[in-house]
């Protein structure tokens, strides 16, 4: 009876103890959005309390005054044109690496790894350096190609391993036929790849929106900058105002947090595959 | 399978290849090759570059400044792996078991800070350290611990702890997911064995559990050093190094230098110095824990 008692305690405190961690980390996202819709006063009165009636003008100020629309624009294109070009190159790469051997494959190959484990912020003074001499600072296009080239090798890495889990009968028959290669990729291998590709252009968009280092050095006018460096501007304006604040860390990261509970399954399963790979 | 395609000809292999081949050389080889060529000039940008050979290297040896902040890098590693992976690994074991309520919602809800932007984890905890409307303060008033209040990211004694908890904060997700896939796969014959010669709870998590996730752990801890040798982000909105540079690390150091001071010849040889640090402790790190790859 006693030991009955003490693993019916240890599992309630075992419980409890994955409750708390779970509070604690979605309990500050939680702050920042109810807190977001009250005004300055109220938040100051008490800072836990929930908002007692709700002030969008902290959306409309962070979108319209804070330029947030034009920093969210400016991601969604620098994301959307790198994320293209990720899953082409990703795609064609990766086939290519796990489809034939041929020479100088392991050096690309390896050549790719190295990406995923390189420092990239060892990278950020040479590439300045370089852009600077090509004078490619401060286009929105060449920020791309970073943004392209550290989202490729877990595309690649992940194209690569579903490969080898297709059969090769089918592209044998379509050379067979004498299909050329661009259209054996594209017309079969490509549309058998959709459940993988699909968790490749999630995971590379996240990694793109979020990224900060490159788009910091790489821009400079403020008409180009992305979410996240424009949000480091926003900030510096309105530091006094902290509902006004969150509104705008709100409005930074609603996009991703949409995708993230819409597709955390898949998400999450292509992060780890990714993460354990590097 | 075993069976492979006719090899195309080479020119038509390397011909799709070469896009990806080339954005990588123009983005990591030919600035890898660049830097090192810079890091022998003192050189601030401007037309005027003066050769002066190996100078920069052993200024950088000597730069307390630039070993201040690798310490820093360490102190967050270290720190990162008892804090991250032991968490993890905790809840990964507590998550494994049927009983456990609510398991999906927690696996979705501990993932998600994995997925927000570094910046703005920083952000969100500069308001959780806020002297007057923080959390974390208002938290230690509620509990009458007022005393425990302190200026959590100007005190250069413990603004480094106070940076690494974010960090700590962010990436349990990922290390906890990873843990769960690696707990399933153990085969439960093993514990159903281990549960006749009784084993209990506890026991069997130590003597089969982690055992049989050492690769994973490996792994894991690669991932770790990885990760926070290259830590920039969070770190440059919460404290931007500061106070003094008592919360700098490395990829901070190299960003004031190169873009503060616009000393870009030893900005460089900072970046190849922290290049070199990092990949030499992840290579060190896979030596020390058994050489096997990493692709098992």
């Amino acid at each position: 009876m006693n030991r009955k008692i003490a693993v019916a305690g240890v599992k309630s405190a075992a419980n409890v103890l994955i409750a708390v961690f779970s509070l604690v980390s979605i309990f500050p996202i939680l702050w920042v959005m109810y807190s977001s819709l009250k005004n300055q006063q109220e938040f100051s009165f008490n800072i836990l309390s929930l908002p007692k009636s709700l002030h969008f003008d902290n959306y409309v100020t962070a979108f319209w005054d804070g330029k947030l629309y034009l920093y969210l624009w400016n991601s969604a294109f620098v994301s959307a044109i790198s994320v293209v070009l990720t899953i082409l190159i990703g795609f064609v790469s990766g086939y290519f690496l796990s489809r034939f051997s041929f020479r100088g494959r392991n050096v690309v190959y390896t050549m790719f790894l190295f990406g995923m484990l390189v420092p990239v912020y060892g990278l950020l003074v040479p590439l300045f350096i370089e852009y600077r001499n090509l004078h490619l600072l401060d286009h929105r296009l060449f920020l791309v190609l970073p943004e392209v080239t550290f989202a490729l090798p877990l595309v690649i890495f992940l194209i690569e391993s579903f490969m080898k889990s297709v059969p090769i009968e089918m592209e044998e028959a379509a050379y067979v036929d004498g299909a050329n290669t661009v259209s054996t990729l594209f017309r079969i291998v490509f549309p058998i790849c959709r459940p993988v590709l699909s968790t490749c252009i999630i995971i590379s968009f996240l990694n793109i929106w979020n990224e900060f280092p490159f788009a910091l050095i790489l821009i400079n006018s403020q008409e180009l900058k992305t979410i996240p460096v424009g949000l480091t501007n926003f900030v510096g304006q309105y530091t006094i105002n902290y509902p006004q604040l969150m509104a705008g860390i709100n409005v930074s990261i609603l996009p991703v947090i949409i995708v993230y509970l819409c597709l955390s399954k898949r998400i999450i399963q292509g992060m780890v595959a990714g993460a354990v790979k590097g | 399978m075993g069976k492979k395609l006719p090899n195309p000809r080479w020119t038509t292999i390397y011909g799709f290849m070469l896009p990806g081949i080339l954005v990588y050389l123009f983005i990591v080889i030919v600035p890898l090759a660049l830097s090192i060529h810079f890091s022998f000039y003192k050189w601030s940008g401007g037309l005027s570059k003066d050769f002066i050979g190996f100078h920069n290297y052993s200024q950088l040896l000597q730069d307390a400044k630039f070993w201040f902040s690798f310490r820093n890098n360490m102190i967050i590693t270290l720190l990162s792996i008892i804090g991250q992976l032991g968490i993890a690994f905790v809840l990964a074991v507590i998550l494994q078991a049927k009983w456990v309520k609510l398991r999906e919602l927690h696996r979705t809800v501990l993932f998600l800070p994995v997925v927000l932007p570094a910046v703005v984890v920083g952000f969100i905890w500069n308001l959780i350290y806020s002297q007057n409307y923080g959390i974390l303060n208002s938290l230690l008033k509620g509990l009458h611990l007022a005393d425990w209040i302190r200026p959590w990211l100007d005190d250069p004694k413990i603004v480094i702890y106070s940076v690494t908890i974010p960090i700590i904060w962010q990436w349990i997700g990922l290390y906890l997911i990873i843990f769960m896939a690696s707990i399933q796969s153990i085969p439960g014959e093993i514990y159903e064995g281990a549960e006749i010669d009784g084993a209990t709870g506890f026991k069997k998590v130590i003597y089969i559990t982690l055992p049989m996730m050492y690769d994973t752990l490996r792994v894991a801890i690669m991932l770790c050093i990885a990760g926070n040798m290259k830590i920039f982000d969070n770190i440059f909105v919460m404290t931007g190094g500061g106070p003094g540079n008592s919360s700098t690390v490395m990829a901070q150091y190299a960003y004031n230098t190169s873009f503060g001071k616009f000393q870009l010849g030893y900005g460089s040889a900072i970046s190849i110095g922290m290049i070199v640090l990092s990949l030499g402790l992840i290579l060190l790190s896979r030596r020390l824990m058994g050489g096997r790859s990493l692709e098992s």
